[in-house]
C-alpha cells in the first residue's frame, strides 16, 4: 500500500483528508442503511416459563422462535420505510405478580421492547400501572383482564374463557341425553371467570349444574375432589380451565373412581399422557377447545394462520411432546401485530394499537373476527370470532366444528353477564 | 351416602398415611437435632425424581426405583447432617437458613436436570379394588402401596425406638442431648442416624406417591406447609403426636373437601392449628419445655 501511495504521489495530508472524508461519507450513509433495511424490533415475552403454569408460557415461546426464524429468514417484513426483523426477549414471571412487575419494568425500560405478550391472569394487575404509565402495548390470552382502565391491553388471539361456550353448545347439540354437570376449578383468576362462563353455557343449553367445586392451587391429592364431584352423579364432568397439571390427576381419579359419562374441559394439554394413565375408551369423546395443528380442518380457506400443519410438524420435531394449548397462540398474536404495524407504518406501541383495530376487524387465526368486549369487559379490545370444538376420537384430537362466539353471545349474552356478575367477575366488580 | 362416607374414609386413610411419613421425619430431625428442616419437602421431591429417573425413564422395576429412592435420599440426609447441620448445631436459626439454601439448590438442580414441567409417571399397576365389597368404594392399588408402606415403616420405627439400643439413644438425645452425651451416647452418630431415617422416610413417601401426585421440581412446597401444620398440631418433639395429628388433619381435610370445598378445607386446617395452639400450646401430645 505504501508503495502504491508513493507511486501515485499522494501526500500524507491528501491521504488523511481523503480518509476523513471517506469515513464521514460512510458514517453519514451507515445510519440510513441500518434504519432502511436492517432494523431489529424487540418483542417482550413475559409469561411463566417455569412453575405450575409453565405449560401455558414456555410452549408459546417455542412457537415464537419458529415464527421469528421464519420471518427473519425471509428477510423480515416491511413496516413503513423499514424492513424489520424480530428478536424475542423473554422473562420468566413464574406466574408470580411481583416477578411480572419486575419483568415488565426490565422489558420496557432496559430492553426497550415495542410490544409485550403475556399470559395474563393473576400477573396482569402488577403490570397494569407500568403499562398504563409507559403506554406499552401488551397482549393477554385472558380477556377477563380487560377493563376500561387497561387501554393498552388487548386480547387479539385467545378469548378465554368466552370460547368455552362453543364446547357446551356443541355438546348440547350432539349429545342431547346429557342433562347434568358438575364443574371444578382452581380458585384463581383463570378458574373463576371460566366457571361463570360454563355456568352460563350450561344454563343456556338446558344442562343442570349440580355442583361447583373449587380447590386450592396447592392441592396434591385429587381423590377427595373427584369423590365430591361424583357424589352428585353427573352426566358431564366439567374441568373448567384447570391447569394441565390438574387436568391429568382429575381425569385419572375420574377413571379410577368409575366415572362413565363425558368430560368437557377448556384444555387437554399432553392428552396422550392422560390416555396412558386411563384408557383410550375412557377418553373417547373428551371435549375441549385447543386443536393439534396437524388437523386437516385447519387448512380450510377461512383460516388465517399460515401453514398450520407445517408449523405443527416443525414444532413437534424440535420439541417432541411439548405441544400445548398456547404453542401457536403467541405466534398468531405476532401475525396480528405485524398487520397492525404495517397498516400504520410504525412499530411504536401508541401507533400499532389503532392499526390493529382499524376497521373494527382483524384476521384472527380461526377466521376474520371483530374487536368486541364493551358489554362484558367495558372495552372493545378482544378480537372475537369463530373458535373450534375439539373432541378426542380414537386417541387423537379432532376438530369437530367451528362455532361462532358472537352468534352465541347474540342468543345468550345476558346469561354470561348474569353469571359474571354473580361471581364478581364483571370489569367493574374486580378490585 | 354410606358409600360416599366410606370412600371419604378411604381417601382420608391415604392422606393420613402419606402425611405421616413426611411429618414424622420432620419431627425426628427437629427432636434430635433441633433443626427446622425447610428442605424436607425437597427430600420428598427427590424421592419422586428417583422414580422418574430409574422407573419412568429407564424402565427398571418400580419397587427397585422406590428402594433406590429410599437409600439415595437417606444417604443425602447423612451428607446434609455432616455438611450443613453439624457445623451449626448450636444455632437453630443458622440450621433453618442452611436448609432454605439447600431447598433452593435442590430445586434448581432438579429443574436443570429434568426440566420444569410436570413428569408423567404411569403407575406400575393400574388395578383398583372395591373394599367392603361395595361398587361405589374404590381404592387404586398404588394408593394402597402408600398406605401399606407408611404402616410398615411407622410400625418398624416404633419398634426400633422402643426395642433397640439405637432407638433408646435417639430418644435420649431428643429428650436431653447433654445428659445423653454424659451417658456416652455419641451425638454425632445419633444425629446421623436420625437424619438418615427422616430423609429416607421422605424419599419413600415421594417415591411411592410419584405416580399419584404432580411430580415437578417445586412439589415440595405444598407438602412442607402441611407437614409443618401437622407437626405443630401434634406437638413439637412428639413422634406419636405427629402420627396422631397426621391422621386428624388427613381426616378433617378430606371430609371438609368432600362435603364442603377444597379451599375451605385448607382454611379449616389452619384453624385447627390455631385452635390447638390456643387450647394446648404444646400441641396434642407435646410436652412442656423444662426450661
Amino acid at each position: 500500500m505504501s508503495q502504491q501511495l508513493h507511486q501515485k504521489k499522494i501526500g500524507r495530508r491528501t491521504f488523511l483528508g481523503a480518509t476523513v472524508a471517506g469515513a464521514a461519507l460512510a458514517g453519514g450513509l451507515a445510519p440510513a442503511r441500518v434504519s432502511a433495511a436492517d432494523r431489529t424490533v424487540r418483542i417482550g415475552f413475559l409469561a411463566p416459563l417455569t412453575g405450575e403454569v409453565a405449560a401455558w408460557g414456555l410452549p408459546g415461546l417455542y412457537g415464537c422462535q419458529i415464527w421469528a426464524e421464519k420471518v427473519n429468514a425471509a428477510g423480515g417484513v416491511r413496516i413503513g420505510d423499514d424492513t424489520c426483523t424480530f428478536e424475542f426477549v423473554s422473562y420468566d414471571n413464574e406466574y408470580a405478580p411481583e416477578k411480572a412487575r419486575a419483568g415488565a419494568t426490565k422489558l420496557i425500560f432496559e430492553d426497550e421492547v415495542k410490544f409485550i405478550m403475556m399470559l395474563g391472569g393473576d400477573t396482569w394487575p402488577a403490570v397494569q400501572p407500568i403499562a398504563n404509565k409507559s403506554g406499552m402495548l401488551v397482549s393477554t390470552l385472558l380477556p377477563s383482564d380487560l377493563s376500561p382502565d387497561t387501554p393498552t391491553l388487548i386480547a387479539p388471539c385467545e378469548v378465554h374463557p368466552i370460547y368455552n361456550v362453543t364446547g357446551v353448545w356443541w355438546l348440547a347439540d350432539n349429545m342431547p341425553d346429557l342433562k347434568s354437570a358438575v364443574i371444578c376449578a382452581q380458585d384463581d383468576a383463570l378458574g373463576r371467570p371460566s366457571v361463570a362462563t360454563y355456568l352460563a353455557a350450561f344454563e343456556a343449553h338446558g344442562i343442570e349444574v349440580r355442583d361447583t367445586v373449587f380447590f386450592d392451587l396447592s392441592t396434591t391429592d385429587f381423590a377427595p375432589v373427584m369423590t365430591k364431584m361424583l357424589s352428585s352423579n353427573p352426566d358431564v364432568l366439567c374441568l373448567d380451565t384447570a391447569y394441565a397439571d390438574f387436568v391429568h390427576p382429575l381425569c385419572e381419579q375420574a377413571y379410577q373412581q368409575g366415572f362413565k359419562g363425558k368430560i368437557i374441559s377448556c384444555t387437554a394439554d399432553f392428552y396422550e399422557k392422560i390416555i396412558e394413565k386411563t384408557s383410550k375408551e375412557f377418553m373417547e369423546g373428551f371435549i375441549f377447545q385447543f386443536p393439534d395443528f396437524d388437523d386437516p380442518a385447519l387448512n380450510e380457506p377461512q383460516i388465517n394462520f399460515a401453514e398450520p400443519n407445517e408449523f405443527y410438524t416443525e414444532y413437534s420435531q424440535r420439541w417432541p411432546g411439548e405441544w400445548s394449548a398456547v404453542s401457536w397462540e403467541y405466534a398468531s398474536i405476532m401475525d396480528l401485530w405485524v398487520q397492525g404495524a404495517q397498516r400504520v407504518g410504525s412499530v411504536e406501541p401508541q401507533d400499532v394499537l389503532p392499526g390493529m383495530k382499524q376497521g373494527g376487524t382483524g384476521k384472527h387465526a380461526f377466521g376474520d373476527a371483530s374487536w368486541w368486549g364493551k358489554e362484558l369487559f367495558g372495552i372493545d379490545n378482544a378480537l372475537v370470532g369463530n373458535w373450534p370444538v375439539v373432541v378426542i376420537e380414537n386417541g387423537k384430537a379432532v376438530i369437530k366444528e367451528y362455532r361462532s362466539i358472537p352468534e352465541w353471545w347474540s342468543m345468550h349474552g345476558e346469561l354470561l353477564v348474569k353469571h359474571f356478575t354473580e361471581m364478581g367477575e364483571m370489569y367493574h366488580q374486580r378490585g | 351416602m354410606t358409600e360416599l362416607l366410606l370412600q371419604t374414609c378411604v381417601n382420608a386413610v391415604y392422606a393420613s398415611s402419606f402425611m405421616a411419613l413426611i411429618a414424622v421425619g420432620l419431627m425426628l430431625i427437629f427432636g434430635v437435632m433441633g433443626v427446622v428442616n425447610f428442605a424436607h419437602g425437597e427430600l420428598f421431591m427427590l424421592g419422586a425424581y428417583c422414580v422418574v429417573f430409574v422407573y419412568a425413564d429407564r424402565d427398571f422395576p418400580f419397587f427397585l426405583a422406590v428402594m433406590i429412592g429410599l437409600v439415595f435420599v437417606g444417604v443425602l440426609g447423612i451428607l446434609m447432617e455432616r455438611a450443613l447441620f453439624r457445623p451449626v448445631r448450636d444455632n437453630p436459626l443458622a440450621g433453618l437458613i442452611a436448609s432454605i439454601g439447600l431447598l433452593l439448590m435442590l430445586q434448581a438442580a432438579v429443574a436443570m436436570g429434568f426440566g420444569v414441567r410436570m413428569e408423567h409417571i404411569n403407575p406400575p399397576n393400574q388395578a383398583t379394588f372395591h373394599p367392603f365389597g361395595l361398587e361405589g368404594v374404590v381404592v387404586a392399588l398404588q394408593r394402597l402401596y402408600v398406605i401399606i408402606g407408611a404402616g410398615v415403616v411407622l410400625a418398624s420405627l416404633w419398634v426400633f425406638l422402643r426395642r433397640t439400643r439405637f432407638g433408646w439413644a435417639l430418644r435420649a438425645c431428643a429428650q436431653d442431648p447433654e445428659a445423653a452425651a454424659l451417658q456416652g451416647i455419641s451425638i454425632n452418630q445419633t444425629a446421623r442416624l436420625a437424619m438418615f431415617i427422616a430423609a429416607a422416610m421422605a424419599g419413600l413417601a415421594g417415591a411411592l406417591a410419584a405416580p399419584l401426585v404432580r411430580t415437578y421440581p417445586y412439589m415440595g412446597h405444598s407438602v412442607i406447609v402441611t407437614a409443618f401444620i401437622v407437626t405443630i398440631v401434634g406437638g413439637l418433639g412428639s413422634l406419636g403426636g405427629a402420627v396422631t395429628a397426621a391422621v386428624l388433619y388427613g381426616f378433617v381435610h378430606t371430609f371438609v373437601t368432600t362435603f364442603s370445598d377444597g379451599v375451605i378445607a385448607d382454611i379449616v386446617g389452619l384453624l385447627l392449628m390455631l385452635l390447638v395452639l390456643v387450647a394446648r400450646p404444646t400441641g396434642l401430645l407435646g410436652v412442656r419445655d423444662r426450661d
